[in-house]
């Protein structure tokens, strides 16, 4: 009995511990994440809610209006035929091209020996090293309808009778956006994926390809499962970061809003708010898009664990 | 001269810093750096004059001398500039005296940020000296929260080699400018005869005026734009048909800024373009060997004399943080009257806002400067003096319609009545 009542306490305790010092040791860190992430994230859902402008800022006095940004926002016809096509066409296309083309490189950069790998991925890290914004102007320049190369090329080989402004279209406007993002972005990719492609076990590959596995039938059967999650990963930053293209519109002729039909959701939130000093709007439309993205994660993120489970 | 140039982005993260812990901070006096009641906080734009170390070192000894008290100079970038200024009005960390561009003044005002300056503009006796469009722009609800201290104008800029070759005078109506472009086409088939920029909005507004029509105007309390009368989309039609039924301009041009036609007619590619008269420098200095080579007219009227511009350029603003009113003022003053004034146009190459200082530059007979005055002084407008101008500009109304057209999307009537509900609706704030 006495040996039983002063073992038990200690028992309680131990556990009691377990439980709060993970969160004591957390503490820190959470608080300050706290400070810095949830504090303005509730700031913004908070301008959201008001008609927030130059005027509220100076007298620090609140507007609310209830949820009229979040209406204004989805009555505009604007945001469904133009805004939202643009931004989720292109950023299944961008993702798609990304991933592709940068897990192609990956199986190239694999294949290679040392010397030529090294040389490769120098020169891919290159492309990934160059500020969006120089990257865009080099290939506004190659375009441009003027002095661009493009323009010369095509009008050198007899395809072309008069200099064309590619910028003026919606579709040849997303398809420079597109080549400047997969460019700007493949590189991460591969990286990534070629890193998983070098832990996958050369025992396996050699088992398949005694039993009469080509190439791709290899790649497909084996390679891919195994990088299941490397995929998960980069389609799902991929995604947000592709969702989120700003200045690789913005800096195009006529992406900065003159040219109505190329508007993407970054550029569209970007004149609709800060350029009118409408703020509140503004933080409507990066709650509704926050929520989006969070909802395109959570989809993404389910897919992978229940094909897991399987 | 204690120059404080602190990192532009150090200084904004810092009045964010303020701004998001309001309670350290209390509300009130605003000048962070104040150290006495005798200095003052001044915000200067950076790069409109090469030497404004030189220049603001010698307003400080004599603005010390006259009142005796500090003069504390910060310059701003043009790009961070807008922000700053929100940020600081956000965190009631305001300067005393500010540089602001002439649109940002209305805006500025309607925040309430700024102080009225009739009653020391009168007190000084310049009210009736000052450039009316500068003014004009600097009202706001009656009053005046800007004062004018420089700008410059675009004029037409013509190359004078391509003018000779193709044996034509500069025009002095729309019907001479027609035909020096077809002239120049002819000559020079694979050069742009007259670039017809589609992204840039002030080059489009002296064709509406010139026309008769207007870009905008104010009734009592409501804004009304008139892109669509007659009048606006006869010019519009002129201005655009050099492109689309003249064919005197280029695809590229569709969408180029006011930088694609600087760059291009450095490179000796255009014959004219509306361009600013603070771009000669910049011509020349990106090509060398256009010295000598080109020259400036004001922009023809449809049948004669002036197709009026935008003057574009800077007030100095008093913000209501500024605790000694009287001392900032003699400030402004000081730099935007006489000596000073006058030194700082000849340096920056802009045109002082003091009628009596622009004589002698009227007198000049440069042929980059004479013409550019002549229009500043003759023909000089403000583009509608709304706090919601900036709105209207960030939407790029303007440039949307000019695009439109010039692709070929839509005709003169269509995009103008567009751009007139858009802009209307804007300016009204119900937008």
């Amino acid at each position: 009995m006495t040996q039983q009542l002063t073992a038990a306490p200690p028992r309680i305790g131990r556990a009691r511990a377990a439980i709060v010092r993970p969160w004591l040791l957390l503490a820190p860190a959470l608080l300050v994440l706290a400070v810095l992430l949830l504090w303005p994230l509730v700031r913004v859902f908070l301008f959201s809610l008001q008609d927030y402008g130059l005027r509220e800022i100076t007298t620090g006095e609140p507007n609310w209006i209830g949820a009229d940004n979040y209406a204004g926002i989805l009555s505009t016809p604007e945001l469904w035929t133009v805004v939202l096509p643009n931004t989720i066409g292109f950023a299944v296309l961008a993702v798609a091209g990304t991933v592709a083309f940068g897990t192609g490189v990956a199986v190239l950069l694999a294949s290679l020996g040392t010397f030529w790998r090294t040389v490769t991925s120098s020169a891919i890290m290159a492309a990934w090293a160059m500020p969006a914004v120089t990257g865009t102007y080099v290939w506004v320049w190659i375009f441009d309808a003027d002095r661009g190369v493009f323009n010369d090329v095509l009008m050198g080989l007899g395809l072309l009778d008069d200099p064309t402004n590619w910028f003026t279209n919606r579709w040849t406007f997303y398809a420079i956006v597109l080549l400047n993002v997969i460019h700007h972005g493949f590189p991460f990719v591969a990286v990534t994926v070629l890193a998983g492609l070098l832990g996958v076990p050369k025992e396996m590959l050699e088992a398949a390809e005694m039993d009469g596995a080509g190439a791709f039938r290899r790649f497909f059967s084996i390679i891919v499962p195994q990088l299941r999650q490397v995929f998960a990963v980069v389609i799902i930053l991929s995604t947000i970061w592709d969702f989120k293209v700003f200045a690789q519109v913005y800096l195009m002729p006529g992406g900065a809003g003159s040219n109505r039909s190329v508007l993407n959701l970054g550029v569209w939130s970007y004149v609709e708010s800060f350029g009118q000093n409408r703020y509140g709007f503004g933080s409507a439309i990066a709650v509704l898009l926050t929520a989006l993205l969070l909802v395109i994660t959570a989809v993404y993120v389910r897919t992978v664990l229940a094909e897991e489970e399987r | 001269m204690t120059r404080a140039m602190r990192r532009p982005i150090a200084a904004a993260i810092g009045a964010l810093l303020v701004a998001a812990t309001t309670a350290a901070c209390g509300g009130g006096s605003g000048n962070d750096a104040d150290e006495g009641d005798d200095t003052l906080d001044v915000w200067i734009m950076q790069g409109t004059n090469p030497d404004a170390d030189d220049f603001f070192a010698e307003v400080s000894t004599a603005f010390e001398e006259e009142t005796g008290a500090t003069l504390e100079v910060e310059f701003v970038e043009w790009g961070d500039a807008h922000d700053r200024f929100v940020t600081s009005i956000a965190g009631g960390t305001t300067p005393d005296v500010a540089e602001t561009g002439t649109t940002w003044t209305p805006e500025f005002a309607d925040a309430g940020a700024l102080a009225p300056l009739d009653e020391h503009v009168d007190g000084a006796g310049v009210t009736d000296d000052l450039v009316e469009g500068l003014v004009e722009a600097g009202t706001y609800d009656g009053q005046l929260y800007g004062m004018p201290w420089y700008a410059g104008v675009r004029s037409l800029v013509y190359n004078t080699e391509m003018f000779e070759q193709a044996g034509v005078e500069p025009p002095t109506t729309w019907a001479e400018l027609e035909d020096a472009a077809a002239a120049l086409k002819k000559e020079f088939p694979d050069k742009i005869a007259v670039a017809v920029p589609g992204d840039a909005e002030f080059t489009v507004y002296p064709w509406v005026w010139g026309a008769g029509g207007e870009v905008a105007t104010l009734e009592g309390e409501t804004w009304t734009s008139h892109l669509d009368s007659p009048e606006s989309q006869e010019g519009i039609e002129f201005w655009t048909g050099l492109a689309t039924e003249g064919g005197y301009s280029s695809a590229g041009a569709t969408t180029w800024r006011e930088t694609d036609v600087l760059d291009s007619f450095a490179a000796g590619d255009v014959g004219m373009a509306v361009m600013g008269s603070w771009t000669p420098g910049a011509i020349v200095d990106a090509n060398a060997d256009m010295e000598g080579k080109f020259a400036a007219v004001p922009i023809p009227g449809k049948d004669g004399g002036i197709s009026p511009s935008v003057l574009g350029g800077s007030h100095l603003s008093m913000f209501e943080t500024a605790e000694d009113k009287d001392l900032a003022f003699a400030f402004i003053e000081m730099m935007t009257t006489g000596e000073f004034a006058q030194q700082w146009g000849q340096e920056s190459g802009y045109f002082p806002g003091q009628v009596s200082l622009l004589d002698e530059t009227l007198e000049s007979t440069d042929p980059l400067v004479a013409p550019f005055a002549e229009q500043f002084v003759d023909g000089g407008a403000s583009v509608p003096a709304a706090p919601t101008y900036g709105a209207v500009q960030a939407k790029a109304t303007t440039s949307t319609m000019m695009q439109s057209i010039l692709s070929g999307d839509a005709d003169v009537a269509t995009a103008s009545e567009a751009a007139a509900e858009e802009m209307t609706n804007i300016l009204n704030g119900s937008e």
